[in-house]
């Protein structure tokens, strides 16, 4: 198994800085998935009752001026690493003002993504900055839990109002109950709501526009009016929306009745996707 | 009394000291103003003197009468960092509103009185209650120490964000070609979680780089971190003297108007694996054990006009007039059970410790005669008819106020 890129474009370092951010902002340990053509970020919450995964996507020559990779066999041209997300973004921070960053697979006492940063000094000398990141390498075994989810057919599909202010609505809603309805029609409204006993608390979002429907026959029976709704933990949608540090490109909420939500985020040329299950009604 | 710009200085150097242990010792002479703190393992030591130019004013003085035995009159002061910490704590605003700092010991109260003047004729006053300690000194000869690294503070901060928050130890590696930074390998072996890193900075980035050995030593990152944002402020290169594994190394900073010294403890090479720091195995002077002989100046000769005065206290009970309770608990305890020298964490500071118990044996044969003793007077700060009269007002005490403490 090898692995080697260099990044030499400050552009590309420091989007790669940010990505590298949202997702230690989302999890702790993340999976690696290096193939010969793009680089994936797998967050994988295995929880019984059904955790929230994230699925990033980067196309790698749009960052990495060199990508060399060979993985475990050549029908299986993949490689799958673990590591804990904070020690790539805390590596990477090093590297602001970098003259070049290279990153390599290593087997120093134990397997590790070696982050070589050549930075340029004031004094025009260059200092040479390495950071040895433990990594465990995936067995194959494991790897079927470590594909993309397939998108789902949805009920309704409608952009999302900026994140930030989502993401403030959410906070302070989520001091009134962990639960959240999302309900979404083809009108381009969007309503989230929390409920107690005492107090029912709606935010409503208008004219978000929906993007254009596939020709679907079920979809267009659809009364453009008729909200469809699912019931989520806010604590797996804040984190999402918490990582967006710049505003995205683009923005978009899948809704399943009653079965799951879809976040479909991108990033100029980087997309992330959220797949969050509903909450299973007592 | 320091010039507002300095007192963001001198608050920098207690925060730099506080890294280092608990408590800090406040050891006035005629050269000026040191600070010292020494960690409770004996590991680190921290040393700042301040020049007598560096502040506004400066007056240190003792008067000394003919006494027959070997005392040394300096202002034995040690307080503990959590009092004096919070006074110098908001130190961006020092810089906009503090116009002056005075900083005085009032005599026979074992107290060092702290007044800021600031803005709009603002004035706050901290009264810090200390405890009567010989302060522990440090010498390392660190310019014969092979090895000489000079470097601009803010190229080595850079460095040191490598490291995370929680990499006790770091490691320098120095050769004649570069230096290397990097995360002390002793943790990481074990823990399969932690990041090593390292830096390799060339020699034509110091502004001295002076390698007669060839070495690696490890120690701990937090003093030098302390260090390094004190040196940041003032803008003075860092000095680095080092030797082999097991000798500490100083990290220093010498300027015209202040010079500090941080003493660090580094890991011996040792095949048995020793994992703790070895403590600071130096040569520790014994605190000027000889008797200082100052002329009496005009300004201490006159009682009326006198600076202010401390007494050097020979039997614990002086510690408050007579009659009065005890202080503080802290007071008590120590003069109950050391006769006027508090006991001493350390556990090999031997040489202190003795001269701590002559310290403690002489104070009883003193008791007799102690109105004949030489009163060893220090402040420093305006010497003006204010002074008298900020004394007379009340003044906010830390300690548990005694009905006599005002005069």
């Amino acid at each position: 198994m090898k692995f080697r890129a260099k990044i030499v474009d400050a552009a590309c370092l420091n989007h790669f800085t940010r990505v590298s951010n949202m997702i230690a902002k989302l999890a702790r340990t993340c999976t690696l998935r290096i193939s010969p053509e793009k680089l994936n970020f797998i967050l994988w919450d295995r929880q019984p009752s059904g955790g929230a995964s994230t699925w990033c996507e980067l196309e790698q020559e749009n960052f990495f001026s060199e990508f060399q990779m060979e993985g475990v066999s050549a029908e299986n041209n993949v490689i799958y690493l673990e590591l804990t997300s904070e020690n790539l973004s805390r590596a990477l921070k090093t590297a602001q003002n970098a003259r070049t960053l290279k990153i390599k697979l290593t087997n120093k006492h134990f397997p590790c993504l070696t982050v070589s940063i050549e930075l340029l000094s004031v004094s025009n000398s260059s200092r040479i900055v390495t950071h040895d990141i433990p990594i465990k390498v995936i067995p194959r075994k494991l790897w079927k839990d470590l594909q993309e989810p397939s998108v789902p057919d949805a009920d309704v599909s409608i952009y999302l109002p900026v994140l930030k202010t989502m993401k403030s609505v959410l906070e302070k809603m989520k001091n009134i109950s962990n639960h959240l309805v999302i309900e979404a029609n083809l009108n381009g409204e969007l309503n989230l709501k929390v409920e107690t006993e005492l107090v029912c608390v709606t935010t409503h979002f208008r004219d978000l526009g929906n993007p254009p429907l596939a020709s679907d026959d079920a979809s267009l029976d659809r009364d453009p009016a008729e909200m469809v709704a699912v019931l989520v933990d806010i604590r797996k949608l804040l984190p999402f929306l918490a990582g967006q540090q710049v505003n995205p490109t683009k923005a978009l909420c899948n809704v399943v009745a009653g079965r799951m939500v879809h976040l479909d985020v991108l990033h100029e040329d980087v997309s992330l996707q959220c797949f969050i299950p509903a909450l299973a009604l007592a | 009394m320091l010039k507002c710009g300095m007192s963001g200085i001198f608050g920098k150097a207690i925060q730099a000291l506080s890294r280092v242990s608990e408590e800090l010792w406040l050891d006035p002479s005629e050269k000026g103003l040191a600070l010292r703190s020494i960690n409770s393992s004996s590991s680190a030591y921290g040393y700042v003197l301040f020049s007598s130019v560096f502040f506004e004013h400066y007056q240190w003085s003792t008067l000394e009468n003919v006494n027959d035995n070997d005392r040394s009159l300096y202002l034995n002061c040690k307080l503990g960092m959590k009092s004096i910490l919070p006074i110098f704590r908001c130190l961006n605003s020092f810089e906009r509103n503090v116009e002056k700092c005075t900083i005085f010991t009032t005599s026979d109260k074992c107290k060092v009185v702290i007044q800021f003047f600031c803005r709009y004729g603002i004035k706050k006053t901290h009264t810090v209650c200390f405890q009567e300690s010989r302060p522990v000194q440090v010498n390392f000869e660190k310019n014969m120490c092979c090895n000489t690294l000079m470097i601009q503070p803010r190229l080595l901060a850079e460095a040191m964000v490598l490291f995370s928050s929680n990499q006790e130890e770091v490691t320098l590696a120095v050769s004649s070609l570069n230096l290397c930074l990097k995360s002390s390998r002793g943790e990481s072996a074990g823990l399969t979680n932690s990041v090593y890193s390292e830096m390799i900075i060339g020699p034509d980035e110091f502004d001295l780089f002076q390698v007669g050995l060839d070495t690696e030593i490890t120690f701990c990152c937090k003093e030098l971190k302390g260090m390094l944002t004190f040196s940041e402020a003032t803008h003075v290169p860092v000095s680095i003297h080092f030797d082999f594994p097991g000798k500490p190394v100083a990290v220093s900073i010498v300027d015209m108007l202040l010079e500090a010294n941080f003493i660090l403890s580094t890991l011996a090479d040792d095949p048995g694996g020793a994992h703790s720091p070895p403590l600071l195995c130096l040569s520790q002077a014994r605190r000027r054990s000889h008797r200082r002989r100052l002329d009496s100046k005009a300004g201490v000769g006159g009682a009326a006009q006198a600076p202010e005065c401390i007494s050097r206290k020979a039997a614990p009970k002086r510690l408050c007039p007579p009659g009065t309770p005890a202080k503080n608990s802290n007071s008590k305890d120590w003069a109950a059970e050391h006769g006027g020298c508090p006991q001493l964490k350390r556990a090999n500071l031997d040489d202190i410790r003795e001269a701590s118990k002559s310290c403690a044996s002489g104070a009883e044969d003193d008791r007799g005669s102690f109105s004949l003793r030489k009163f060893s007077s220090m402040f420093f700060g305006a010497v003006s008819s204010d002074q008298r009269e900020h004394l007379t007002c009340p003044s906010e005490s830390l300690a548990t106020a005694s009905d006599s403490d005002i005069d």
